[in-house]
Parts: C-alpha cells; sequence; structure tokens
C-alpha cells in the first residue's frame, strides 16, 4: 500500500494536471498495444523472411550444372589430322578463325598452317596455361609443331577439350561460377560505381540512395533510377517477380538487412556477381558474369577489356532490353554511359574511357552452343555416371567429367548414318529406316563416337545403348572361335558339311535351317563356311560344340546374354544392343584383351579436385591365338567373303577385318568392322521390327564404309602370338605345301591344328633335296 | 513451410554427395596392403636383369617425340611415387600409340608397383604379344609376368615366366 502511494506522489510531481495525465496514459496505452501487435505480427514474418532469404544464400552455392567434356585432343608431329578435322576440332571447343590468334580461344588458317591460341585449361590430369602455337599439316597428317613467337619445335600439346553438355538443374539456368578475389577490379568497383556506390557502408537499404533516387525520379516525372542497392537486386534475383507493389519492396529490404546482417560484403558481392541475370540462351537464363563473359564474348571473364566490362555491367539494368545482339546501338548507348560513369568514379582516365567508347561492341554472332550436342553418347556418359552418382548430384555439383568423345569422329560417324539412310533411300529402301553406330578404339576400349538415331540432333530413344535386336550372323564368328579353341579337332581348313538338317526344338516342333542363297554347298572348309556365311554348316558345326558354350563365350566377352540356349542361337537369334556387339569385337579386334567399353575418363569437382579416375583395365581372353587365326578370318570376310563389296566402297588400301549380318525377312541389318585402332558397329532396320528389306551388306556395310572413308585406315595386325603360326597349305586339300606349288596359300594355325601330310607338289621338293644334298655330301666325300 | 520442405529435400542431397565425395576420395586414396614390391624391387627383379639378358642390344622402333616425353613424365612421376600420375601419362602415350610394347611395359611396371598384379600381368602380356618378343623389352615381358604370378600364388607359372626371359636374346619366336 504503502508503496503505491509513493509512487502516485512521485508521479504527480512529473505531470501537470490530472487531464494530460489521462491523456498520456492512453497514447502509452496505446502505443504498447501497437508494437505488441506489430511485434506479434512482424517477428515471425521477419523470421520467415530470414529463412526464406538464407536458405536461398546458402542453397544457391551448390546448384551448379555438371560439365561434360570430350577428350582433350593431342597434337604432335606425326598425328593423323587432315586440316579439315582440326578445324571442326577447333569449333568444336569454341574457337574462332580470325585474321590474327591475338587472344586465347582464336585461330588463323593461311596454308597449311593453323596457328592457336590456346586457352588455358585445367584438364583432368593438370592445369596448362594459355599457348600460342602453330600446326604445319601435310598429307592428312600433322607435319610440324612450334611455338610461337619463337617457333622452337614441340613434342606435344594439347586443344582443350570441347564442352558437350551440360548436366543442369531443374531451374534450366546456367553458371560459370567465379570467386571474388578472381573478379577483375574494374567490374567489382565499375559495378558499384554504376548500381550502388554506397555499398560498402549501407546496411542492405541505402536510405540516401532511395532520397536521391526519388528526388531524380521527381524531376524526371518519371521513374528513372532506383533506389535498389545490389544486396536488394540480389534478393529480387533470387525471388524473380516482376511486380513492383510495395509489399515486394518492403519484404526485399528486411531480407536485404538480413542478409547483411548474416554475411560479410564480399560474400554478398560474390553471391551476386555470379547470381544477376544476364541474358537468355534459349531455355537457359545466363546468370553471373563469369558465365555471360562467355555468352558475349567466348572469352572467361579476366580476359575482358575494360568497354566489354561495361557491356556487361550495363547489362544489369536489362538484360533483353540492352541485348547487345538484338539492339546493339541501345548496347552501345548503355556501355557508353557505363564508360562514362566508371570516368567519372576515377575507374578510367577521362581519354581512356573515351578510347574504349569508340570501340566496336566486341559481342561474338552467336553464342557457343551450351547445351548438350551429342544426346546419345552424353546418355552413355549418363549411365555410366549412374553407378557412381546420384543425378540430383550430376544437376547440382557442379563436376567437371572428362569423356573419351572425340569430336570429329563423332561428327563422321553422325555424317554417315544420315547421309548413309538417305542413300539406301534412294535406293528404294523405306525412308522410316533407323539405325545406329558405335566406335571405339580398340586398345583401349575407349568409345569415341555413338549415334543413336538417324536424325543424331534428336534426343529419344537411343538405339546404340537401348535398342535390343537379334544379331544374326555376327554372331557366327564365336561359334568358328569356340571350334578352334578345340585346336585337335579344327583348323580354318578343316572340312564341314553344308547340307540340310534338321534339328528337333524344345517345343518338339522342328527347326531346319537354310542358307541365304538357298542352296547347300557340301563340303566345305571352316574358312569358307564363316566367310560365306553359311548356315548349315554354322548349325552343324555349333551342334558339335554346345550351344551351351557358346552362351558362356559371349559372357566370357563381358556382355550378358540373357538366353535359352536353343540352336538357332548359332545364327544370331540373341537380342543384343549395338554396344554389346561392339564390346564382343572389341576383345577380338584387340587379340583377345577385352577392354570394358569406357565413356569416362575422369571426375572432377568443381575447384578441379579428382574425384575418380576411370583407369584403363584389360581382361585376358583364353585361348588368345585362337583369336588371332579368327582375326585373320575375318578379313577374308572382307577379301571374299559376304563382304567383299566394302573395299570398292571404302576405296583405300588397308587390312579390314568385318562381319556382315542379317536376321529372318531382313528385318536387321548389321555390319561390325574394324582396323587396326579402331572397331565400330553399325546397324539399321525398322524400330517396330517389321521386314525392312535390309541385310548386312545392302544397307549397314555402307554406313559402316561411310565411317571410315573419312577415317585413316591402319591394316588389321596379323601377327600370330605365341601357340599360333603361319602354315602354307594347299587351298584344296589342305595339305601342306610349299609357297611356290601350286595352289598355295598361307593360313594361320593354332599350334597343334596344322595339318601332318603334305601335298605331293612338297614331298617331290623334299625329295630333290635329300638327293641334292646326298649327291652334294658323297661328292665330298669322294 | 512449403521452402523447409524444399531446404530439407536439399539436406540428404549435400550429405550423400558429401558421402560419395568423401567414399570415392577414400577410394581414390587408398594406399594398398603394406607387402609387395617396391620400387627398388621392379628394378632390382625386372629392369636391371633384362638389361643384363640383352647386353644393352635395344629392338624398340623409333619412338615418337611425343610418346618420349609422355614417357619421361611418367617416369619422373613414378620416381616421386606419384603411381596414379604415372599410369594417367602413360595412358595418354597409349592414346597416341596404343600398340607400342614400351609404353604397354612401362604401365605393367607401374601397375606391379601398384601392386595391381593382375594389371601388371596383362598389360606386360599384351606388350608381349604385339612387341618384339626378343631382346630387352621381351625380358622386362616376362620378368614382369614372372613377379606379379608370384604375387598372385601361380609359383609354376611364375618360374615358367622367368626361364622364358633368359631366352629372349637367343629365340626367334615362331609367330612373327
Amino acid at each position: 500500500m504503502s508503496k503505491r502511494k509513493k509512487k502516485t506522489t512521485a508521479r504527480r510531481k512529473k505531470t501537470n494536471s490530472p487531464k494530460q495525465r489521462r491523456w498520456f496514459g492512453k497514447i502509452w496505452r496505446l502505443g504498447l498495444l501497437l508494437t505488441g501487435v506489430f511485434l506479434g505480427l512482424m517477428l515471425p514474418w521477419v523470421v520467415y523472411l530470414n529463412y526464406q532469404v538464407t536458405t536461398e544464400f546458402e542453397g544457391r552455392k551448390w546448384d551448379l550444372p555438371s560439365h561434360v567434356y570430350a577428350r582433350a585432343l593431342a597434337i604432335y608431329q606425326g598425328a593423323p589430322l587432315s586440316r579439315a578435322d582440326l578445324e571442326l576440332e577447333l569449333k568444336s571447343a569454341g574457337y574462332r578463325a580470325a585474321s590474327q590468334a591475338s587472344r586465347p580461344g582464336l585461330y588463323r588458317v593461311s596454308g597449311n598452317s593453323v596457328d592457336i591460341n590456346r586457352r588455358s585449361f585445367g584438364f583432368h590430369d593438370g592445369f596448362e596455361d594459355a599457348r600460342l602455337f602453330r600446326v604445319r599439316l601435310a598429307g592428312g597428317k600433322v607435319a610440324a609443331v612450334s611455338g610461337l613467337p619463337g617457333g622452337q619445335s614441340l613434342d606435344l600439346i594439347r586443344l582443350e577439350p570441347a564442352e558437350i553438355a551440360a548436366i543442369y538443374p531443374l531451374q534450366k539456368e546456367d553458371r560459370t561460377l567465379i570467386r571474388i578475389g578472381q573478379a577483375p577490379p574494374l567490374l567489382v568497383t565499375g559495378l558499384q560505381s554504376v548500381e550502388d556506390r554506397n555499398f560498402k557502408h549501407h546496411p542492405g537499404v541505402d536510405l540516401r540512395g532511395i532520397l536521391r533516387a526519388a528526388l531524380a525520379n521527381l524531376k524526371a516525372g518519371k521513374a528513372v533510377q532506383g533506389g535498389s542497392t545490389l544486396t536488394q537486386q540480389l534478393v529480387k534475383n533470387y525471388f524473380l517477380t516482376h511486380d513492383r507493389t510495395m509489399a515486394r519492396k518492403f519484404n526485399e529490404a528486411i531480407m536485404a538487412l538480413l542478409l547483411e546482417a548474416h554475411y560479410g560484403k564480399p560474400e554478398i558481392l560474390e553471391a551476386y556477381l555470379n547470381e544477376v541475370f544476364l541474358g537468355q540462351q534459349g531455355a537457359y537464363a545466363v546468370h553471373g558474369f563469369g558465365q555471360a563473359s562467355l555468352f558475349y564474348f567466348d572469352q572467361p571473364l579476366d580476359r575482358l577489356e575494360p568497354n566489354q566490362i561495361a557491356l556487361l555491367v550495363g547489362l544489369v539494368k536489362g538484360a533483353s532490353y540492352y541485348n547487345p545482339r538484338r539492339h546493339p546501338e541501345r548496347a552501345r548507348g548503355r556501355r557508353n554511359q557505363v564508360l562514362a560513369s566508371f570516368a567519372e568514379t576515377g575507374l578510367l582516365t577521362e581519354a581512356e574511357a573515351r578510347k574504349q567508347a569508340a570501340l566496336p561492341l566486341g559481342v561474338t554472332e552467336k553464342p557457343r552452343t551450351r547445351g548438350t550436342r551429342y544426346h546419345a553418347f552424353v546418355d552413355l556418359v549418363r549411365r555410366q555416371l549412374a553407378q557412381v552418382y546420384q543425378e540430383d548430384d550430376l544437376k547440382t555439383e557442379g563436376l567437371r567429367i572428362f569423356t573419351t568423345l572425340a569430336p570429329s569422329v563423332q561428327e563422321k560417324a553422325q555424317a554417315a548414318v544420315t547421309e548413309g539412310l538417305n542413300q539406301l533411300e534412294k535406293r528404294g529402301l523405306s525412308p522410316t529406316l533407323q539405325a545406329a553406330m558405335v566406335i571405339a578404339d580398340v586398345s583401349t576400349g575407349e568409345v569415341q563416337g555413338l549415334v543413336g538415331d538417324r536424325n543424331p540432333d534428336r534426343a529419344g530413344f537411343n538405339r546404340a545403348i537401348h535398342a535390343r535386336r537379334q544379331i544374326g550372323s555376327v554372331i557366327k564368328p564365336l561359334v568358328y572361335l569356340l571350334a578352334l579353341e578345340h585346336k585337335q579337332d579344327y583348323s580354318l581348313v578343316t572340312r564341314i558339311e553344308d547340307e540340310p538338317l534338321s534339328l528337333r526344338q524344345s517345343d518338339g516342333s522342328a527347326w531346319s535351317p537354310s542358307n541365304y542363297d538357298n542352296k547347300s554347298h557340301g563340303e566345305v572348309t571352316l574358312l569358307e563356311a564363316l566367310t560365306r556365311s553359311y548356315n548349315q554348316a554354322t548349325v552343324r558345326l555349333g551342334m558339335n560344340i554346345g550351344v551351351k558354350h557358346l552362351v558362356s563365350r559371349i559372357e566370357q566377352m563381358g556382355v550378358r546374354a540373357d538366353v535359352e540356349p536353343v540352336p538357332s542361337i548359332f545364327l544370331g537369334a540373341v537380342e543384343l544392343t549395338p554396344l554389346e556387339v561392339t564390346q564382343i569385337y572389341q576383345s577380338i579386334a584387340a587379340g583377345g584383351f577385352s577392354v570394358p567399353l569406357r565413356s569416362l575418363i575422369a571426375v572432377q569437382t568443381a575447384e578441379g579436385n579428382e574425384l575418380v579416375r576411370y583407369p584403363l583395365r584389360m581382361v585376358p581372353q583364353p585361348n588368345r591365338e585362337a583369336i588371332a587365326v579368327l582375326n585373320y578370318a575375318l578379313t577374308q570376310v572382307v577379301e571374299q567373303g559376304t563382304a567383299k563389296a566394302l573395299p570398292g566402297l571404302l576405296d583405300k588400301p588397308g587390312t579390314v577385318a568385318g562381319k556382315t549380318g542379317t536376321t529372318n525377312d531382313r528385318r536387321d541389318s548389321w555390319f561390325v568392322g574394324y582396323t587396326r585402332d579402331q572397331v565400330a558397329v553399325s546397324w539399321v532396320g525398322e524400330d517396330d521390327n517389321r521386314p525392312a528389306g535390309v541385310t548386312g551388306s545392302n544397307a549397314a556395310m555402307r554406313l559402316w564404309a561411310g565411317l571410315f572413308r573419312q577415317l585413316p585406315i591402319e591394316s588389321v595386325d596379323l601377327r600370330m602370338p605365341d601357340g599360333a603360326y603361319w602354315l602354307w597349305v594347299d587351298q584344296n586339300s589342305g595339305l601342306l605345301t610349299l609357297e611356290d606349288c601350286d595352289g598355295a596359300v598361307q593360313i594361320p594355325f593354332v599350334d597343334g591344328s596344322g595339318p601332318t601330310q603334305s601335298t605331293a607338289c612338297m614331298s617331290a621338293r623334299k625329295d630333290d633335296e635329300e638327293s641334292f644334298w646326298r649327291k652334294l655330301l658323297g661328292k665330298k666325300k669322294q | 513451410m512449403v521452402r523447409k520442405s524444399n531446404n530439407l529435400m536439399h539436406c540428404p542431397n549435400l550429405l550423400l554427395a558429401l558421402v560419395v565425395v568423401f567414399l570415392l576420395s577414400a577410394c581414390a586414396s587408398t594406399a594398398p596392403g603394406p607387402s609387395g614390391p617396391q620400387e627398388p624391387e621392379v628394378e632390382a627383379r625386372v629392369r636391371e636383369p633384362a638389361r643384363q639378358d640383352s647386353d644393352g642390344v635395344q629392338v624398340f622402333p623409333l619412338q615418337n617425340p611425343a610418346v618420349k616425353e609422355l614417357l619421361a613424365d611418367a617416369s619422373a612421376a613414378e620416381q616421386t611415387g606419384d603411381f596414379g600420375q604415372a599410369a594417367s601419362y602413360l595412358e595418354r602415350a597409349l592414346r597416341i600409340q596404343p600398340r607400342d610394347p614400351e609404353i604397354l611395359q612401362s604401365m605393367a611396371e607401374v601397375q606391379l608397383q601398384m601392386q595391381d598384379y593382375e594389371q601388371a600381368l596383362n598389360f606386360a602380356s599384351r606388350s608381349y604379344d604385339i612387341g618384339p618378343r626378343v631382346g630387352e623389352i621381351c625380358s622386362r615381358n616376362w620378368r614382369t609376368i614372372s613377379v606379379s604370378k608370384e604375387y598372385l600364388g601361380d609359383s609354376s607359372g611364375s618360374a615358367e615366366a622367368e626361364k622364358k626371359a633368359t631366352v629372349c636374346m637367343n629365340t626367334k619366336p615362331r609367330g612373327l
């Protein structure tokens, strides 16, 4: 009680009258109420906004698309490289022809010489600086490589790889992240001079700036200036909405204040540099200065000249309104305004600004393609990556993915497929025919090109890796390989019967395979039966070996054949994809050193730290001597068998091995062929598997030839490994003979499988020789 | 609340990514077990005896300067014990000359030092198959095969390979 009294007395002392007292009390209570209501409503709202903006700020740091690179082209003396191929590789890697290779990313052609200014690049195995060098070409090869300007000879240099795809996050944005420390100083200061001069000092919202803008707008009678700070603009970019309501402005301001409270100026500026919207490329928004620099100038940011930086800074105000490709005059005006502002704030001298303002815009005609270029190949990359990575990581981690794709080979494969099918159409085949092609390096198993559709730009069903089709006679070499592995029973000159036969199938029905020409050919050698692809002989041979062995041999070659072991498999009633067929033939072409086909070399983090490397690993096949003998037989398919039209189509020297394949009712056409260094498979057929009127040699082989016409052909190496050797035999009897006897041919044999009897010609010669020695020795004795 | 669920979606991804990165880096940097040949063993059991077998006779095909440079880089990486980098250089060399017996044999020796005996065996076998099958490289092929087989537990195969190494200088193989 007494305390209360005291208080009242104290108040009384302060206030003048009871009336006034009541008035103040009312205001006080109202104030408290309003503050309470305000805090009660606003606080959760601010907490909510805080949550939103920090989530966005933190989250954005991770959302980087992964970049997929082709293989780096190695340039060295003797490298097989035509000028056209070199230019194709250069263009693919985003180089532009110019009268001088004065900047990285430019090249200059003069006669047989090409000067290249290579960009600096972080390769999968190390960073290399930009470098100017000259390549001299002659006869489809690199004649010399020299550094410029000195002209000293270079042993080896590589072009940085083309970026063939970016695996994007869902928002369809592309970014090339830059760090604040790497940004050109003129960009950092210039941006502030134009957009937010008080950036260093304000807490996220700049009251003076708002006043200044309001004044300017009042003067002009319309909105000419925005008072938004860089922080506010960043927030605006995070939640891109175009309404200009007060509520939105209010939220932006609160969030700007919150961002500044949480993060330092450099962090905010860095986020801004990477976030601001600066253009649109098709479906992809171009965000950030790093990306914009590539988009407009095809140069990394640190190479830009002041006028180019000014143009980019100018675009902040309105990337589509000032689009330099669409509205060059507007863009120029804006750029020069920015240059003037640079001069006004002392970032450039007046003279320098004037000089820069006189320069042309310097924007490339078209942006470099940044979308996926080789869908089918990138499909394979994704599939092989999926064994390690989640799809989401690919879209957000900014991984650098180094692949085996050779752009020039890929382009040739695409052309071979498209032109090949057009030619077939002219020859009366269906215009709806589809095709697939795979080409890989024999020794390393690196996939150099892959086509999955007659229109290579179409991203859809990828026949090269997804179309499972019967492979027909393409399987036959494995049947013969199994025979050659039984060296006590078979060699290439062993005779087998090509006669009608009837087999009982599991359902009780009879199966009587016929030959392609509907004839039976009687006794034929293994070599003839394989090169001419006789069905009856092959099934007979297969039945002696056993169908289960064939299935397990396919699996030994690295392909899972999900089939019932029935005799029709001997004629290719096995459904495999073109990629799987390539895998089988890689093993054969590499003399039994299987290498799992791979599209990946390495994966790095966005910062260039290696995450995983895909090294070359070999899986040796058993009986490599039999594989070597088979290799020879497959060269004979091209020389004198079902593919004998191939050399004429290729029209250049070199020993090639291959096998044709056709399935029932001419539904599928296959050709598998290889040179010493490259193995390729082509398939032609209809998607719905209807009869297509195609055979191995009339369709797929033509596509294959279309590809290898454009590639160097190194002859298949027919040296035999230990355990196999060449013998002269009589081509009719298969007996041992001598080189100069009639009918002598040289054939490889697995050790222990060769003939033991000799021809009359050889025996007679031996007798002669013996009598010669006898005479000689006899004379000596005398 | 919508944003919240969004954010929760973000977290596992991030976590997952970190786990993947961690696991991968663990894979990449996992050092092989303590036993096995170190560099001197390759020198002592493959290169030095091969030099003696061949008595200085070289039968290599002439090498492309680009390959030479990469082999030198690989050798330098090998000296510092960075076998992964050495293998990477050798792979680049193989892209240039996929059938060069010298590159294949160097790769076999690097694999030996990485204690991947199967791959060492494979690369040496391939080098022998497409190589000259005589001279120093032949001897290195067989000695690598011998050491690999020994570590793979095939002692008779190892002894046989050792024997073959010594006849690299006086037989002309039949298949050539």
